[in-house]
C-alpha cells in the first residue's frame, strides 16, 4: 500500500543533519570514480568521507560515502548515483545500526606511548624518529584519539575514510 | 567490425566527419552500402542532425567524429540531446591506446568532457570489449529514459577484428529499468484526479517518448481534467481539444497558468518540472493539495517538487493503469472547466497587428494554414521558438521539434535536415531567428547536396530578440550587445550556397512567398523581415511566480 504523506510541495532542504551514509557496489573501471565524483559535484553534494576497496564480487568495488546532500532532498544522493550505469547498487545506511570504522596511523615520540596504548592503539614499528601506532574505531573514537595525539605532539598522522557495515541481527 | 555492428543494430544514417583518429572506420565505409553517411560541415551539425533524425523517426541518431577537436565539437549537441532525453550514439575516434595519456596529437579526454552530457559513455582500449559495448550502447540509449551514449574508440581498436557478440544476451547489472506500475499508486492517482475539484494534468516529453498520447486523452476525458503541455510535450495533447490548456511554463498561455495556479490536484506526467515550468518554485501551483508525479526516472521524484503520489514508471503504462480506475468525477467539475473557459477568453493569445510591420504571428498563421497537421516544425531558440510553439495548433505528436532543456541556438537547421532524413514522407519546416541560424548555417551545403526538401523560415528581427526583450522588460531597458544589423544578405548567402531564397517585408507577400516555397522542390529559404520590436507574450518576469505573467498590451 502506497502511503500518501502530505509534505511541503517545494523540495525543501533540511538544515540539520544533511549527511547521508551510503554503501555503493560499483563496477571496476577507468571511468567509475570520475563519473561518481562528477555526479556529486554537479548535483551540489559534498563528500565528507570516502573509502574504496575491493568487494567480494570479482570486478566490483565497494565504496563507502559520507555525503552532504546540500540543498537537494536527502534521497536524491542515492537516486542520482543509481542512475550511473557503473553503479550496481546503492545502500543508504543513514541512521541504521552500523559498524562504522575508521583507521588512523600516527608516529609519535616513544615517550608518549603509554596513554595511547591504554586507548587501544597498536604499535606497528619503532624507529629512531619515533614509534608508529595504529588505532581504529568509530568516527568519534578516532577523533578523540587524534585529539589525544595532538596533546602529545604528533610527528605524522594519516586517517582513512570510513568503512560502514550494517550490524547483523 | 564497427560498421558491421551498426548494420546489425539497424542503423540507416550516420552523420559524421572524418579525421586522423577515425580513418580506419572511414576506410571501410564504402563496403557497407546500407549505411548512408552524411558528411556534415561541422561536428555540432552532425550531433543536431542525428538529434533531429531521432526525434522525427524515433530511431537512435548515430554520429561519427574524430578525436580532440572533432569530438569536442559534439559537446553542445550531446548536451542538447541529453537534456531532452533523445537517443543518440556518438562514436568518436581516440588516439592509439598506447598513446593515451601522453598528450598525443589531437588527444583529449573525451569521456571527461562529455560524461556530464551523456547518459553513459565508454572508452574502448581493447578490441574484445567492442562488440559488447556497441550493443550495450544502443540498448542504453534507447531504453528507459533515452539519452546519448558516447563510445570513444582507440584508433588501434578500430583496425582490429573481433568475434561477433551474441546480441540476445545482455547483462548490465548497473542499468535498471523502471517499467512496472505500482497499481495501488495508479488507483490513488486516478481517484485523486477524478475526485479533485480543480484538477490539471501537465504532460511532458515523456508522454511523447512512451507514445502515451492515446492513454493521456483517455484519462483526461474520463476524469474531465484539462491538460497543458510543456514546451517539449507539445503534441502530446491536441491544442484544439476542449480540455487543452495549450502550453504551460513561464511563457505558457494565460489560461493554462491560471489553471495551474488554482488547481487543487496537479498531475505531472513525463516531465522534469524544471524552473522554466515552475517559475519561482515557492509560488508554483500554491493551491495544490496533491501533487502526482509520473516519470520513468526515479531521480525526478522530489528533485524540484515533492509529489504526494509518485509513480516511477513508463508514462504509457502508468496512464493505461489509471484509466480504468477513474470512478466518480467530482460534481464541481463543470464549474472548473467553465472557469477555465472564462480565463481562455480573458487571457487570449494576441499580438500587434496594425503598425504596418510584418508580424511573426502572421507568418506562422499562414504557414499553419498550409501545413495543417502534416508538417514537422523544427524551431530554433529565442522568440522564434516560443512563437512557433504558441501560434500553431499542434494536434498530433512528433510535429514540433526544438531544443527545450538546453536551449541551443543553432539547433534548428541541422535538426530539420536530420528530421527530413528520418521522415522523408513529411514536409519539414525550419523556423529560426537570424542569430541562431548563422551559428550552424554552414549545414545549408548538406541541404543542397542532398536536395532536402526543407523550407527555412527566418524570423529576422535584426537582433537577439529574446535577449533584447529580457533587457527591455527585466534589465532596465538597457539594450546591450543585441543588435544584429550587420548580418549577411540572406538571399545572396543562399545563392552562394546554391539554394533559392526570397526576402519578405510586407504582409501581402507572405502568401506568395510560401506559394513559391511550396512550388520549389528542395531547400528554400524565406527571410522574413519582421517587426524588430515584436515580443513574446505572455511572459513571467524572471524570479516571479507563474501567477504574475505579463500579457501583450492591448492593441487597437
Ligand atoms: C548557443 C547559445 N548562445 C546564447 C544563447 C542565449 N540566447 C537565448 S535566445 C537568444 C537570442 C536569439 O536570437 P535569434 O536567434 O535572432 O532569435 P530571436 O530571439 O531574435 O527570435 C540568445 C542569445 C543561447 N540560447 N544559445
Ligand atoms: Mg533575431
Amino acid at each position: 500500500m502506497l502511503e500518501i504523506k502530505p509534505k511541503p510541495a517545494v523540495a525543501a532542504p533540511q538544515t540539520h543533519n544533511r549527511i547521508r551514509v551510503l554503501s555503493l557496489l560499483v563496477v571496476d573501471g577507468q571511468n567509475t570514480l570520475t563519473k561518481i565524483s562528477g555526479v556529486i559535484r554537479r548535483r551540489g553534494f559534498h563528500v565528507r568521507g570516502i573509502s574504496v576497496g575491493p568487494s567480494r564480487q570479482p570486478g566490483h568495488s565497494r565504496i563507502t560515502l559520507q555525503i552532504d546532500h546540500g540543498h537537494a532532498e536527502a534521497d536524491q544522493v542515492r537516486k542520482q548515483l543509481e542512475r550511473l550505469v557503473e553503479v550496481v547498487e546503492v545502500e543508504d545506511l543513514t541512521g541504521d545500526d552500523v559498524h562504522n570504522r575508521e583507521l588512523v596511523v600516527a608516529t609519535v615520540a616513544a615517550s608518549e606511548l603509554d596513554a595511547l596504548l591504554k586507548r587501544g592503539a597498536k604499535v606497528l614499528s619503532t624507529g629512531s624518529d619515533g614509534t608508529t601506532v595504529e588505532f581504529s574505531g568509530d568516527a568519534d573514537q578516532v577523533a578523540d584519539f587524534v585529539n589525544e595525539l595532538a596533546r602529545h605532539g604528533i610527528i605524522d598522522v594519516v586517517r582513512s575514510g570510513p568503512v560502514v557495515m550494517r550490524k547483523s541481527e | 567490425m564497427i560498421l558491421e555492428a551498426l548494420e546489425r543494430e539497424g542503423v540507416e544514417y550516420i552523420f559524421g566527419y572524418p579525421g586522423g583518429a577515425n580513418l580506419p572506420i572511414y576506410q571501410h565505409l564504402h563496403e557497407h552500402p546500407k549505411l548512408k553517411h552524411i558528411l556534415v560541415r561541422h561536428e555540432q551539425g552532425a550531433a543536431h542532425m542525428a538529434d533531429g533524425y531521432a526525434r522525427a523517426c524515433g530511431k537512435p541518431g548515430v554520429v561519427f567524429a574524430t578525436s580532440g577537436p572533432g569530438a569536442l565539437n559534439l559537446v553542445t549537441g550531446l548536451c542538447t540531446a541529453y537534456m531532452d532525453s533523445v537517443p543518440m550514439i556518438a562514436i568518436t575516434g581516440q588516439v592509439v591506446s598506447t598513446q593515451v595519456g601522453r598528450d598525443a596529437f589531437q588527444e583529449s579526454d573525451v569521456i571527461g568532457a562529455t560524461s556530464s552530457v551523456t547518459k553513459h559513455s565508454y572508452l574502448v582500449t581493447k578490441i574484445d570489449q567492442l562488440p559488447r559495448v556497441i550493443h550495450e550502447a544502443f540498448h542504453i540509449a534507447t531504453t528507459g529514459r533515452p539519452g546519448p551514449v558516447l563510445i570513444d574508440i582507440c584508433k588501434d581498436v578500430q583496425q582490429a577484428d573481433a568475434e561477433r557478440v551474441n546480441t540476445e544476451y545482455l547483462e548490465i547489472p548497473g542499468y535498471k529499468l523502471n517499467g512496472h506500475v505500482n497499481l495501488d499508486g495508479a488507483r490513488q492517482a486516478a481517484q485523486a484526479l477524478a475526485g479533485a475539484e480543480r484538477p490539471v494534468i501537465l504532460a511532458g516529453h515523456g508522454v511523447l517518448l512512451s507514445h502515451a498520447e492515446r492513454e493521456l486523452m483517455q484519462l483526461a476525458e474520463a476524469a474531465a481534467a484539462p491538460v497543458g503541455t510543456t514546451l517539449l510535450g507539445i503534441g502530446a495533447f491536441p491544442v484544439k481539444h476542449p480540455l487543452s490548456l495549450h502550453m504551460t511554463g513561464f511563457m505558457g498561455t494565460g489560461w493554462c497558468l491560471k489553471a495551474v495556479q488554482n488547481a487543487d490536484v496537479l498531475m505531472m506526467v513525463g516531465m522534469r518540472v524544471d524552473d522554466r515550468v515552475t517559475a519561482k518554485l515557492s509560488e508554483f501551483a500554491p493551491n495544490v493539495k496533491t501533487f502526482i508525479h509520473v516519470d520513468i526516472d526515479e531521480s525526478e521524484m522530489g528533485k524540484n517538487v515533492r509529489p504526494h503520489i509518485e509513480l516511477v514508471a513508463d508514462a504509457r503504462l502508468a496512464l493505461e493503469a489509471m484509466v480504468p480506475q477513474v470512478t466518480k468525477v467530482d460534481a464541481g467539475r463543470a464549474k472548473w472547466l467553465g472557469q477555465i473557459d472564462k480565463w481562455r477568453e480573458e487571457h487570449p493569445l494576441r499580438y500587434r497587428q496594425s503598425n504596418g510591420q510584418l508580424q511573426p504571428q502572421d507568418v506562422l498563421i499562414d504557414m499553419y494554414k498550409r501545413a495543417r497537421s502534416e508538417a514537422i516544425i523544427v524551431a530554433d531558440v529565442g522568440q522564434n521558438q516560443i512563437w512557433a510553439a504558441l501560434w500553431w495548433n499542434y494536434d498530433r505528436p512528433g510535429l514540433f521539434i526544438n531544443s527545450g532543456g538546453s536551449g541551443t541556438m543553432g539547433f534548428a537547421l541541422p535538426a530539420a535536415l536530420g528530421a527530413k532524413f528520418g521522415r522523408p514522407d513529411l514536409p519539414v519546416w525550419c523556423v529560426a531567428g537570424e542569430g541562431g541560424f548563422v551559428m550552424t548555417a554552414q549545414e545549408l551545403s548538406v541541404a543542397v547536396e542532398h536536395q532536402l526538401d526543407v523550407k527555412i523560415v527566418l524570423l529576422n528581427n535584426r537582433s537577439l530578440g529574446m535577449v533584447r526583450q529580457f533587457q527591455d522588460d527585466f534589465y532596465g531597458g538597457v539594450r546591450s550587445q543585441v543588435d544584429l544589423t550587420h548580418m549577411p544578405d540572406f538571399v545572396k548567402l543562399c545563392e552562394a550556397y546554391g539554394l533559392p531564397a526570397l526576402r519578405v517585408e510586407k504582409f501581402e507577400d507572405i502568401a506568395p512567398s510560401f506559394d513559391a516555397a511550396e512550388r520549389t522542390k528542395g531547400p528554400f529559404l524565406i527571410d522574413f523581415r519582421i517587426d524588430p520590436e515584436a515580443n513574446v507574450y505572455p511572459i513571467v518576469p524572471l524570479g516571479k511566480g507563474l501567477g504574475e505573467f505579463r500579457e501583450a498590451p492591448e492593441y487597437a
